[in-house]
C-alpha cells in the first residue's frame, strides 16, 4: 500500500496537484493487484471502439495485460465510434481521477475536444490505432500506417490478379477515417494499372453479413469480376462466402485488411489472397509503456508525438506465424 | 385455438377497421389501400427498366432471401405493434440466438463437471429459439406486469441481450459450425442454408411464419383479442379479454421470430458473430409501418407487413444492383419510409371524414340531401 502511494505521488509529477487526494484514494483498491508489477500503481483507463470486433478486442486485451504487468489497475470502456459516448467516458475517467488514459479515438476531429479536456484535467492521454487532427495535446499518437498497409495489400493483390480485369471494392463505414485512407491506398496502387477497372464500390459498414449481401447483388450486376478489394477482413469474409455460394471463388481474388483470426484461416485455405496485419498489439504495448514511462519520469521516451508503425502483409507464406494479431516466430 | 370462446363475441365493441363487410370496389380505394403494393410495383418497374438483371429468376430468389430475414422479424414486430407496443430488442436477440447456437455447436463446457457436451442440431435449434422466446417473455413481463413502457423495456433489453452475446463469445466469432460426424451434431448449416426445390430455406420459413401468424390473427380468439387490446385496451379488458396475457405473449412471439432469424443468419454466413443483427429492429419496424400498421396499435395485417418488407428489400437491393451511390441509397430508403407513412396518415383522415359523412347522411335521411 505504501508503495502504491509513493508511485501515485511520482505519477503526479507534471500533472496538476488537484489529482493528488483522489488518485491515492482510488489506489486503495488498486494496490492489491498491483503488487506483482514492476512499476506504476494507480489506474489506467482504456477506452476502445468495439470489443466485439476481434481487432479491438486484441487492443483491449493487450492494453490491460501490459498495464497490469506494469502494476496498474485498468478500467475498460467502448465508445463504438460515438464521440458523445467517448466524451462521457473521458468525463468519467476525469472524475475517477485515473492516472492516464489509453484512447482509441472516435474520429480525428471529434476527439480533439475530449483529449484536450482530459489533458486540462491533468490526465495524460495516449492515443492508439487512430490519430486526432491536432498535435501537442496528447502525449503520444501511435497509429498503424494504414496508407502503407493498403499499398502493400494492393500490390500483393494486383500481382495475384495479373493487372487486368474488372473488380469491386467493399468500403468500410463511411464515417470512419480509416475506411477512406485504405480505399485511397488501394486506389493509388491500382490506378497504375489501366486494364484494371473498378466497376462498383459499395459500403458494407465493416460487417460480414452486409458484405455477403452486397457481394451477392454485385455479382448479379458484374458476373465477370476477377477481384474484390475490401476495407477489412469481416466484409472480405462475407464476400468470400457469397463467392463460394455462387461457385465463383476460383475466378475471383479477394483482399482483406486487419489480419483477424478468421481471415488468417481463409488465407491459409487459399480463399483470401492476402490480408494486412495492423500491428495493433505492438502499438498498444508501446502506448502503455510510454504511459508508464511518462508517469514515472515525465517523458514518454519517444522522440515524436506521432509514431506510425508499418503494417505487415500476410500471405500464405507467413500466415503460419500469425496468432491472434501477433506475428510469432 | 378454439374459435368458440366467449370473449370473442364481446370484443365486438372495438372491431378491426379492415372488416371486409360490404366494401364497394372503387379504383381510388384500391390505389390508396393497396399503396404498399403500388409502391412495390413502382419499384419493380423502375429497377427492371434500369437493369436487365433485376427480374431474372435467380435475382428474384436472391432478393427474396434477403427480404425473408427482415420479413420474419417484421411479422414478430407486427404482433407487438398491433398491441400498441414496440420491440427494439429484436436485433440483439438475432445476435444472441446465433451466438448460443454457435456456442452449443462448438461444444458446451458444462459447469462443475469437466465435460464438454455436443448437443444434436435439433437441440441446438430448439434451445436457441427457446432463448429468444425467453428474452421476449422478460420483455413481456416488464411491460405487462411492471408497466414499463415498451420502448424503454425493450431498449434496455437491446443492450442486455447484446451484452450477453458478447460475454458468451468474449467478443469473438464462432466459425466451426459444421459439427462432427462422430459427435452427431452435423447438419446445422447444411439444413438451414439449403434450398429445397430451389427456394432458399429462409424463404420457406417466411412463408410458414406468414401463414401461421395469419391464421393466428384471423382465425383464433387470440387474434381478435390482440386487435381488440390494440384498438382500445380498456374496452377490451372490460369485455373480458385477458389483456396482460396477450401483452406478454406478443413479445414472446417477437423474440421467437428474432431467434429464428438469428439461426438462419448464422447458417447463411456461416459464422456466429455477436454483432449480428445490429439495427435490424429498424428495418423490421419500417416494414410493418410501410405495410399500413398503426404504431398506436389495433391496425395492421400480415399481408401488408410482408409487402412492406418486400418494398424495403427490393428497393435496397435494386439500388445496389444499378449502382446508386452509397449515400443516395440511404436518402432514398428514408424518403420511401416517410412517404409511405405520410400517405397512410392521409388515408386515415380521408376515411374518417368519409365515415363521418356517412353517419351524417344516414341520420339526415328523411328527405334532406347529404351536405357533401
Amino acid at each position: 500500500m505504501f508503495r502504491t502511494l509513493t508511485k501515485a505521488t511520482v505519477a503526479l509529477v507534471g500533472s496538476i496537484a488537484l489529482a493528488a487526494c483522489g488518485s491515492s484514494d482510488a489506489d486503495t483498491s488498486a494496490g492489491a493487484s498491483g503488487d506483482e508489477g514492476g512499476g506504476g500503481g494507480g489506474t489506467i483507463a482504456v477506452i476502445t471502439v468495439d470489443p466485439s470486433n476481434p481487432y479491438w478486442k486484441a487492443e483491449v486485451d493487450t492494453a490491460v495485460a501490459e498495464a497490469e504487468k506494469l502494476g496498474y489497475e485498468t478500467t475498460v470502456d467502448a465508445h463504438n465510434n460515438d464521440a458523445d459516448r467517448q466524451n462521457q467516458f473521458i468525463d468519467g475517467a476525469i472524475s475517477k481521477q485515473v492516472d492516464a488514459i489509453i484512447l482509441d479515438p472516435a474520429g480525428a476531429d471529434e476527439s480533439v475536444g475530449a483529449v484536450q479536456k482530459a489533458t486540462d484535467a491533468g490526465i495524460p492521454v495516449f492515443l492508439v490505432n487512430a490519430e486526432i487532427s491536432e498535435q501537442g495535446i496528447a502525449k503520444s499518437q501511435i497509429v498503424s500506417n494504414n496508407a502503407q498497409g493498403a499499398t502493400i495489400g494492393a500490390e500483393a493483390w494486383v500481382e495475384a490478379v495479373g493487372g487486368e480485369g474488372k473488380y469491386v471494392e467493399l468500403f468500410g463505414n463511411p464515417t470512419d477515417n480509416n475506411a477512406q485512407v485504405r480505399s485511397d491506398g488501394y486506389a493509388e496502387v491500382l490506378a497504375q494499372y489501366p486494364d484494371l477497372e473498378l466497376v462498383q464500390q459499395e459500403t458494407a459498414n465493416w460487417d460480414r453479413a452486409e458484405g455477403k449481401a452486397k457481394m451477392e447483388i454485385m455479382l448479379r450486376a458484374h458476373p465477370d469480376i476477377v477481384g474484390v478489394v475490401s476495407g477489412n477482413d469481416e466484409m472480405a469474409l462475407g464476400a468470400i462466402q457469397a463467392l463460394k455460394d455462387a461457385g465463383k471463388l476460383d475466378q475471383v481474388t479477394v483482399l482483406g485488411f486487419d489480419g483477424n483470426p478468421d481471415a488468417a484461416a481463409a488465407v491459409e485455405a487459399g480463399e483470401m489472397v492476402a490480408t494486412v496485419l495492423q500491428p495493433i498489439v505492438d502499438g498498444t504495448t508501446l502506448a502503455v509503456q510510454q504511459a508508464d514511462a511518462f508517469l514515472t519520469d515525465g517523458e514518454t521516451g519517444a522522440s515524436t508525438e506521432k509514431q506510425a508503425i508499418d503494417c505487415i502483409l500476410i500471405t500464405e507464406d507467413n500466415v503460419g506465424q500469425l496468432d491472434n494479431f501477433v506475428m510469432g516466430g | 385455438m378454439s374459435d368458440t370462446l366467449a370473449p370473442e363475441r364481446e370484443t365486438r365493441p372495438a372491431p378491426p377497421p379492415q372488416e371486409p363487410r360490404r366494401r364497394r370496389i372503387n379504383l381510388g380505394n384500391v390505389l390508396v389501400e393497396g399503396r404498399a403494393l403500388v409502391a412495390l410495383a413502382i419499384i419493380v418497374v423502375i429497377f427492371a427498366s434500369l437493369s436487365p438483371n433485376y427480374l431474372q429468376p435467380d435475382n428474384l430468389i436472391l432478393m427474396t432471401r434477403h427480404v425473408a430475414m427482415n420479413a420474419i422479424l417484421a411479422i414478430g414486430m407486427l404482433m407487438v405493434i398491433l398491441n400498441g407496443g414496440i420491440d427494439l430488442s429484436v436485433g440483439s436477440t438475432v445476435g444472441l440466438s446465433g451466438v448460443i447456437a454457435g456456442y452449443l455447436l462448438q461444444g458446451w463446457d458444462m459447469p462443475i463437471t469437466q465435460l464438454v457436451a455436443y448437443p444434436p442440431v435439433w437441440v441446438v435449434i430448439i434451445g436457441a429459439v427457446a432463448l429468444g422466446a425467453l428474452v421476449g417473455y422478460v420483455n413481456g413481463l416488464l411491460v405487462s406486469k411492471l408497466n414499463v413502457a415498451p420502448f424503454i423495456a425493450t431498449l434496455g433489453m437491446l443492450y442486455v441481450a447484446r451484452g450477453i452475446a458478447l460475454l458468451i463469445t468474449n467478443g469473438e466469432t464462432f466459425t466451426a459450425l459444421q459439427g462432427e460426424e462422430g459427435l452427431g451434431n452435423t447438419g446445422f448449416v447444411t439444413f438451414l442454408a439449403s434450398a429445397p426445390l430451389g427456394i432458399p430455406m429462409p424463404v420457406w420459413f417466411m412463408v410458414v411464419f406468414a401463414v401461421g401468424f395469419s391464421l393466428l390473427l384471423n382465425r383464433t380468439a387470440f387474434g381478435r383479442w390482440l386487435y381488440a387490446t390494440g384498438g382500445n385496451e380498456r374496452a377490451a379488458e372490460l369485455s373480458g379479454v385477458p389483456v396482460k396475457k396477450v401483452q406478454t405473449l406478443v413479445y414472446v412471439m417477437s423474440g421467437f421470430c428474432a431467434a429464428t432469424v438469428g439461426l438462419l443468419l448464422t447458417a447463411d454466413l456461416p459464422a456466429a458473430t455477436p454483432r449480428a443483427g445490429e439495427f435490424y429492429e429498424l428495418n423490421a419496424i419500417a416494414a410493418v409501418v410501410i405495410g399500413g400498421a398503426a404504431l398506436s396499435g389495433g391496425r395492421g395485417t400480415i399481408r401488408g407487413t410482408l409487402i412492406g418488407a418486400f418494398v424495403i428489400g427490393f428497393l435496397v437491393d435494386g439500388l445496389v444492383l444499378v449502382g446508386v451511390s452509397v449515400f443516395w441509397q440511404q436518402v432514398i430508403k428514408g424518403a420511401v419510409i416517410i412517404l409511405a407513412v405520410a400517405v397512410d396518415q392521409l388515408q386515415q383522415s380521408f376515411q374518417k371524414r368519409r365515415a363521418l359523412r356517412k353517419v351524417a347522411a344516414s341520420t339526415n335521411r328523411p328527405g334532406s340531401p347529404s351536405p357533401a
